[in-house]
């Protein structure tokens, strides 16, 4: 059952009671998650990750439709309402991740159960298992915070060969990581 | 379109592709077990943005030999 939009029908004399309650009860079932994994993508800066998180809840209900969803898809879809938001700021901040001061290590660890501690080394290593072709996609794009067309364009290959390869890689790199006992 | 659920997952789908691959998701399963799947993706390449920039393999300039 989707905690979130149980008992919402005619129970709200208003529609920004409605609005108001939907919030409450997003931000009680993910924001907490969310501020974990988005703190990591904003190098620990516990105020911009905030600012993500709820630009996401926004975000998320006005897409009521998709609150619909089970809550597992919810959690898949919020994320990466969340990274696209991570991904604007850092480019309006011009930060570079690696650039900014490395976390303290008890910020690292994973406290639920939902995502395992992983140590760089392993994911380093899953990468480097990859071809070069599925490496340089994902090297291209997500570590460097780069759409797929712009990608697509400093590789001087098409935005279709782009996304192929990166399914490709990033189902290789789930294997590798799922071999090693670290992923799903 | 199934393949750009691996973008999608990691947040660099093209803003104007977004809005057709959302409508996609709604209507087919296997890209939503997918999204489920790679939905964890992100978070662990973003542990390699924890590595230090000087690793074994790679020593800087000033260091080496």
């Amino acid at each position: 059952m989707c905690p979130v939009l149980s008992h919402l029908d005619g129970r709200f004399e208003s529609a920004d009671a409605e609005a108001e309650h939907r919030i409450a009860v997003l931000y009680q079932e993910f924001g907490g998650p969310l501020l974990r994994h988005i703190r990591k993508s904003t190098g620990n800066d516990l105020q911009w990750a905030e600012d993500v998180v709820q630009e996401t809840i926004v975000r998320a209900w006005r897409n009521s439709a998709r609150l619909q969803w089970e809550p597992s898809l919810i959690w898949a879809w919020l994320l990466t309402v969340a990274r696209r938001i991570v991904i604007d700021g850092r480019r309006r901040r011009s930060v570079r991740p690696h650039e900014v001061e490395p976390p303290e290590v008890d910020m690292l660890a994973v406290p639920d159960g939902s995502e395992r501690a992983l140590s760089a080394i392993v994911v380093a290593e899953a990468l480097r298992s990859l071809s070069e072709e599925h490496r340089e996609v994902i090297e291209q794009t997500y570590l460097r915070d780069r759409t797929i067309s712009e990608a697509a364009e400093i590789l001087g290959i098409p935005p279709g060969t782009v996304k192929s390869r990166l399914y490709y890689g990033i189902r290789a790199l789930r294997e590798h990581l799922r071999d090693k006992g670290v992923a799903g | 379109m199934h393949e750009e659920v691996a973008a999608y997952a990691l947040g660099v789908l093209d803003e104007e592709d977004i809005e057709a691959f959302e409508r996609h998701l709604d209507g087919c399963e296997s890209c939503r077990r997918e999204l489920k799947e790679f939905a964890e993706v992100p978070g662990q390449l973003d542990e390699l943005k924890h590595l230090p920039s000087a690793s074994e393999d790679d020593p800087p300039r000033s260091m080496s030999r």
